[in-house]
């Protein structure tokens, strides 16, 4: 065979050789080029009887007899290292070790002796350690080593009176599994072998007809490829007879994850017994990261827990149930009667509710709970479940809490896509708390209003889960309050309502209710969470709904028809209001922990907002998604909510975003806790990755595990500090998501027609202004481009803008935005810029203190020098069209009060000629302060104004006069206010010359003689 | 027990403006060729190569030193900014005098780009950051090349303390064009008025454009070896090195805080002083010198930071026309960096290839009569300082 595998000078040693396998082992070595150590003790299958060397001799002939090398050895395998030494002595090294060597002794394990068990052990498992121990500082020396274990089915599966052969054939694969990962890198290989073959050690278990079949030929074959110098196998093992040869591995079933955050009883074990023991989802660990790893990602990512009725883990895996429905004008108007619109059919302010045609026909804000609860009512009704509650739950739920939240003012009608979700649920102890999220959208895919049902679930708890917040929110005042309405409910009330979706009977049937333990039905509880709104909208809001933003509620108590309810409210600030209700019949608090909040101004749909901005000119777009600074806005919002956070994580984080890169803290460490942009001095935990995947991280689209293991997110400091960021997962997303709102809502309706939008505009200089002041200054000066020839991308941060200045494609261009390979980048911050191109502040002082970064050619970074030339007055145009445009009415005297600021200093008066005319003064009361100047001519030519003096010194009297002269022996160019500073003692003439701000032509030996500048003003 | 080592072939390209120059390894090539056959050996005699580029990805040494042959010897690449081309000359020179080698080659190239010097790695902090932090503090930043600034700010410093002229900086130019005009290896052979160097656009206050070198693309090469390698070669009374030192910063670049220290004016002054220990020879025996004259206002530091003049007296020397033919010690003979331009691997080895010329006596029209100790000064901000000195018995 041409290209057989061979063992050319490979010095192999085969224990237990003299027979069987370990005979069929050593003769295919031989044939095959190999030096081999024949190995036997001569004993018998039970390791008792006379030693003998005839059986390691015999094999050690035929092997030469076919023309090959061979040693024997008679030594038991307890004496390892003198078999090595037999192979050394013979061959001088080792390459190849077969632990084959073996005997039995079977007996039931209730008759065993621990001379049966020792006897075992010693020859399987201290035998194969003592050769290969022996062999193996040899193997590593020289970087190659192949050894094979020989393991058995007994030991992987068990086997009758086999209970000493089994434990210790198994452990070879142990020992196995450890030196293949200690020998890998010596390249010394170890795999195992659980043959099947007629052999001294299975002729007393397998019938003679089976034995024929087993021959250990068909062994060998896996044993020599196994040590062959081409396999890169290890760690192996390998079933391997009568013509089979399979590899096994380890098979672990998905199992199933406790929550680590409660305790675990065996009821919980027995409970998920199936799904522990489920091997139709499974994973094959092949070393102990991947056997870790499961236990791991279940402290990592740890379960929430449940019970019966409520799993959170489900709730969170599970995407937001959709449902859909629609209202119209007929809806709107009968939930109005429904409560308690119309009561005077004359009062414009009751029928703006009610007649859709009227002039302002607006709907009850409260409305925008209908929907939602008519969705998630519905759901039930079909038969659906909500992903983490059990739909078995209808009789122990109480509708506990509402908030309501209206992004815009409802429009008359609607087609709605509602996502619903149970976000998370409280265990109080015996009973529970969970929380229902609705998201409503319209039509345009536009969220028009978001609910959160709180239900108290009685009976359901006791998973040992959050407990939730305790602390009272909305809590009113101590003083009286400032408004209070009443108002009586009719005695039909909820008949009314209910034609709005809620068909509960206990609302309508008195016998129904009686089982309830009710004297009759009872009014629906968001029957007076409507009358509690329009109260707020009636003492606030002038009876205008449109600014109604959300109402939050406790039903505390039961009402009924009937019933007079009193409204107290109190103004805690011109955008929200507390309040509670009482029943003033019984004088019973039936609603409580309440607040309305309003909107400042009226909000747009977004679609509306878009088109605005884009008409409107040069300002930069507002993405609608959340960004860094919303989501850290949010965060902000949610440590202020809860400041016991700070005390208990006690953590800094520093977060490095990039792309585009921006730094952001949260400290949870010192009171009173923040989240900001910026960097903290020495954080705990440093994390580092792309803006887009921290995004997706907090949004919960991509897990922060997964980009951690794929490198995309990078923790420095303390790694195990970071898992504190949990409580982010906890998080209310509606935070983050009014931050988007407000951002949005404040930037791209800058320039609204809607006179309340207006005031937002900012009067200030922005980025924009400079942008289009050079878009003016380009259009007036297009050779400027050849010259440049540069384009130009500013990165602005704080708020992040982008602009690029093309200087290089005529006719050159100003524009929002980024360019693809633009020649120099500068990123700054927003007012850095705005300083820079103000003057307040020196480009080089930037750059120098890394507050300008410049990337690309830095060289042509230096072009922008025609910024300093450009007339202001451009930058101030297009400020004032900016403002003109936007808000006509604040326009004229906003830009007149901000036009002395911005102007250019009238003229400079300076005050050279003041200065030489003290000096003139100075020389003619006191010559001797001309010094070591006598006899020089100077001239000082003066700029920012530009003058000119002469100093000429060479005469009997000093002459200083202004023009300049021929015969100056220096010449000294100096600005005006450096002058003034130089004379002031305010600057030092050798620092104002290095720095080039004093120029000196001629003899500069002149300069160290003007002392008598000094102190002239 | 140093052995000496001897510069038994050199070799350079004439240098060419960016742009316009052959690919890197083929300049190499033609130097590493040149030096060899002014050895007179052939390429597989040599041990070991030291290459010297500042512009370039890794082992361009490499790829350079295989057109000369592929003889799988040790190369080594050598990166120094400015000095980088001495420096490849200093380890080949330390190979041979320390016994590990018998004949080596330092070769040094550049294929540099057009406009002044700047950062090719914008994402880190410069290695000049602690350099330019001196510069900003002292005199600011402006838009001018910052090695102009660095430069023509020490210039600024040593004129006001001094009281120098701005034409004594200019008679530097002149003068390095008046040599350039006998060499056919210098770019800038024309020689220039003083006026019209004064004249000359203003790059910083007190330098002018032609008192700048510009970035130019070349080679240059030296064998060196031992002794008993030149005899069994048949080399007789060949160049040796009489001492060599090479200098970093000292403190005193950094604070107190000085453009004239900052740009490594006491690298040069302690270099200097250890290759006159080495050698026993004093600045007065010097007959020739090729010092680094990035700008004239480093030539005129260098005068006194080698000795060449006291302290204060560049603007005398100057005058006095003590650095050139008939003076005291002739300065540049090549016409410098002024007139060759700066390619940064290579300049090191161009000044070696000049100073060999002169001691052999064979530098045609601008031979300095009777040259036997010639010294060598390649200074790089960042810094590093290599001084050399040359005799020939």
């Amino acid at each position: 065979m041409a290209d057989q595998l061979r063992f050319d000078d490979k010095v192999v040693i085969v224990t237990g050789a003299g027979n069987g396998l370990g005979r069929s082992h050593a003769l295919m070595f031989g044939a095959r080029g190999a030096k081999v150590v024949v190995n036997d003790l001569g004993g018998g299958r039970h390791g008792d009887g006379s030693k003998s060397s005839a059986a390691a001799d015999k094999v050690v002939e035929e092997i030469k007899a076919l023309g090959g090398q061979a040693a024997a050895n008679y030594d038991s395998v307890e004496d390892g290292d003198k078999i090595v030494q037999t192979a050394m002595d013979a061959f001088g090294t080792v390459d190849v070790v077969i632990n084959n060597a073996g005997i039995l002794r079977d007996v039931s394990f209730h008759k065993m002796t621990v001379e049966d068990w020792n006897l075992i052990y010693r020859v399987h498992l201290n035998g194969s350690f003592r050769v290969t121990h022996a062999a193996w500082p040899i193997m590593r020396e020289k970087g190659y080593g192949r050894i094979i274990m020989t393991t058995s089915a007994a030991g992987i599966y068990g086997n009758f009176g086999q209970a000493n052969y089994s434990a210790a054939k198994l452990a070879l694969v142990g020992l196995a599994s450890t030196l293949s990962l200690e020998g890998a890198a010596k390249n010394v290989l170890v795999n195992t072998i659980a043959p099947l073959a007629a052999s001294r050690l299975t002729e007393t278990v397998l019938p003679p007809e089976l034995l024929e079949k087993l021959n250990p030929a068909y062994v060998s074959p896996l044993v020599g490829w196994l040590c062959h110098q081409d396999s890169r196998e290890t760690g192996g093992l390998f079933e391997v007879g009568a013509g089979m040869v399979n590899k096994l591995r380890w098979e672990r079933t998905v199992g199933h994850g406790y929550s680590v955050k409660s305790e675990l009883q065996i009821e919980d074990v027995a409970s998920k017994w199936d799904e522990i023991c489920d091997f139709s989802k499974t994973t094959h660990p092949a070393n102990i990261a991947e056997s870790m790893a499961g236990a791991m990602d279940n402290i990592n990512n740890p379960k929430l827990g449940g019970n019966k009725w409520i799993d959170l883990d489900e709730a969170k895996a599970a995407k937001p149930i959709v449902a859909e429905n629609s209202y119209d004008q007929r809806d709107l108007s009968l939930y109005a009667l429904g409560v308690g619109v119309g009561a005077d059919p004359l009062a414009p302010q009751e029928l703006q509710y009610v007649y859709e045609l009227g002039e302002n026909y607006h709907a009850v804000p409260t409305y925008g709970v209908m929907p939602a609860l008519n969705a998630f009512m519905k759901l039930q009704v079909d038969g659906g479940k909500l992903p983490g509650l059990s739909s078995d739950l209808l009789d122990r739920v109480l509708h506990g809490e509402q908030y309501t939240e209206i992004k815009r003012p409802l429009p008359p009608q609607a087609k709605l896509r509602h996502e619903i979700k149970l976000r998370t649920a409280y265990d109080k102890g015996k009973d529970a708390v969970g929380i229902i999220d609705v998201h409503t959208f319209d039509e345009s895919g536009e969220e028009l209003a978001y609910n959160e049902i709180t239900t108290f679930l009685r009976g359901c708890g006791g998973w040992g889960g959050d407990r939730g917040p305790s602390a009272d929110v909305n809590v009113p005042p101590a003083r009286e309050p400032d408004a209070v309405i009443e108002e009586k409910i009719g005695e039909s009330q909820a008949l009314l309502y209910r034609l709005s979706g809620d068909w509960n009977p206990l609302h309508i049937d008195p016998e129904f209710a009686k089982n309830f333990g009710f004297d009759r039905p009872i009014l629906h509880g968001l029957c007076t969470f409507g009358y509690v709104g329009r109260h707020i909208i009636k003492q606030f809001l002038g009876n205008d709904p449109r600014r109604f933003k959300s109402i939050k509620v406790r039903f505390a108590k039961s009402v009924y028809p009937g019933d007079t309810l009193v409204t107290r409210m109190w103004k805690e600030s011109d955008l929200r209001i507390v309040f509670e209700t009482r029943v003033k019949e019984r004088d019973e608090v039936v609603i409580k922990n309440a607040a309305v909040e309003l909107y400042e101004t009226i909000p747009l749909a977004k679609a509306k907002v878009k088109a605005v901005a884009a008409a409107s000119t040069a300002t930069s777009a507002q993405p609608a998604g959340p960004i860094p600074e919303d989501i850290f806005k949010g965060i902000g919002k949610a440590i202020a909510q809860a400041p016991g956070m700070v005390g208990k994580i006690a953590t800094t984080f520093a977060f490095k975003l990039s792309a585009p890169d921006s730094s952001w803290v949260i400290d949870l460490k010192n009171a009173p806790g923040a989240a900001r942009a910026g960097d903290i001095d020495k954080p705990d935990v440093t994390l580092s990755l792309s803006q887009a995947d921290f995004i997706d991280m907090c949004t919960g689209k991509a897990d922060p595990q997964k980009l951690f293991m794929g490198g995309k997110l990078k923790i420095g400091g303390n790694l195990m500090a970071s898992q504190k960021l949990e409580f982010l997962k906890t998080m209310d997303p509606k935070l983050v998501m009014d931050a988007v709102a407000e951002r949005v809502g404040a930037g791209g309706g800058a320039s609204a027609a809607s006179a309340a939008a207006a005031p937002q505009q900012s009067q200030e200089l922005i980025a924009a202004d400079i942008f289009n002041g050079i878009a003016k200054a380009l259009a007036a000066q297009p050779a400027m481009v050849a010259k440049a020839a540069t384009v130009f991308q500013f990165v602005l941060k704080d708020p992040d803008s982008a602009w690029t200045l093309d200087l290089k494609n005529a006719p050159g261009s100003v524009k929002p935005g980024s360019v693809d390979k633009p020649d120099v980048t500068l990123t700054l911050s927003d007012a850095d810029f705005l300083d820079m191109c103000t003057g307040k502040a020196d480009p080089q002082k930037l750059f120098m203190g890394g507050k300008l970064k410049i990337g690309g050619n830095l060289m042509a970074s230096q072009k922008l020098e025609f910024l300093k030339t450009m007339d202001r007055k451009l930058v101030e145009q297009a400020q004032a069209e900016r403002l003109g445009s936007g808000a006509p009415a604040a326009s004229a005297s906003s830009v007149a009060s901000s036009k002395p600021a911005a102007a250019e200093a009238p003229a400079k008066s300076g005050r050279a000629a003041e200065i030489f005319a003290a000096l003139s003064k100075k020389f003619g009361s006191d010559a001797k302060s001309i010094n070591g100047a006598a006899g020089a001519v100077m001239v000082f030519e003066v700029s920012e104004p530009k003058q000119s003096f002469v100093l000429d010194l060479s005469g009997p009297q000093p002459k200083i006069e202004s023009g300049k002269s021929a015969n100056a022996a220096a010449v000294f160019g100096i600005a005006d206010e450096d002058l003034v500073a130089l004379v002031k003692g305010e600057a030092e003439l050798r620092d104002l010359y290095q720095r080039g701000r004093l120029r000196v032509d001629g003899d500069i030996r002149l300069a160290h003689q003007l002392g008598f500048l000094q102190k002239l003003i | 027990m140093k052995r000496r080592v001897n510069v038994i072939g050199v070799g350079m390209t004439k240098f060419a403006k960016p742009g316009s120059s052959p690919e890197y390894f083929e300049m190499a090539k033609e130097a590493g060729q040149k030096a060899l056959a002014d050895a007179g050996i052939p390429y597989e005699a040599v041990e070991q190569a030291y290459t010297g580029y500042v512009y370039g990805d890794s082992t361009c040494g490499q790829r350079s030193v295989y057109e000369l042959g592929l003889t799988g010897i040790p190369v080594f690449n050598v990166n120094n900014n400015c000095s980088t081309g001495s420096t490849a000359l200093y380890l080949a020179r330390q190979a041979i005098e320390g016994g590990l080698a018998e004949c080596v080659l330092a070769l040094g190239f550049e294929k540099m780009a057009k406009g002044a010097l700047g950062a090719k790695y914008d994402d880190r902090e410069q290695p000049m950051g602690k350099h330019a932090q001196v510069m900003v503090d002292l005199q600011g930043f402006t838009q001018a090349p910052p090695a102009a600034q660095m430069f023509g700010g020490a210039g600024r410093e040593y004129r006001f303390l001094h009281g120098t002229k701005k034409e004594t900086f200019g008679k530097i130019s002149e003068k390095a064009r008046v040599h350039a005009s006998n060499n056919p290896y210098a770019l800038f052979g024309q020689r220039l008025s003083l006026d019209e160097i004064m004249a000359s656009e203003e790059v910083f206050d007190p330098l002018t454009r032609f008192q700048c070198c510009p970035p130019t693309c070349g080679a240059g090469a030296a064998i060196l070896c031992s002794d008993e390698f030149a005899k069994k070669h048949n080399i007789s009374n060949p160049v040796y090195i009489a001492g060599q030192s090479m200098t970093t910063d000292y403190g005193s670049s950094f604070a107190p805080q000085s453009m004239i220290k900052m740009v490594g004016y006491d690298m040069t002054v302690q270099a200097a002083k250890q290759v006159y220990e080495q050698s026993g020879i004093g600045p007065d025996d010097v007959d020739v010198v090729e010092l680094h004259d990035c700008f004239t206002a480093s030539e005129l530091l260098t005068y006194e930071g080698l000795g060449l003049c006291p302290e204060g007296g560049a603007e005398k020397f100057i005058w006095d026309a003590d650095n050139t033919y008939g003076g005291k010690v002739v300065t540049n003979p090549s016409g410098g960096l002024l007139s060759k331009g700066h390619p940064l691997g290579a300049t090191g080895l161009a000044q070696c290839t000049e100073l060999v010329w002169q001691l052999r006596g064979t530098a045609d029209k601008r031979q300095v009569a009777g040259a036997r100790v010639a010294l060598q000064h390649n200074l790089g901000l960042g810094g590093a300082c290599v001084v050399t000195m040359y005799r020939r018995d």
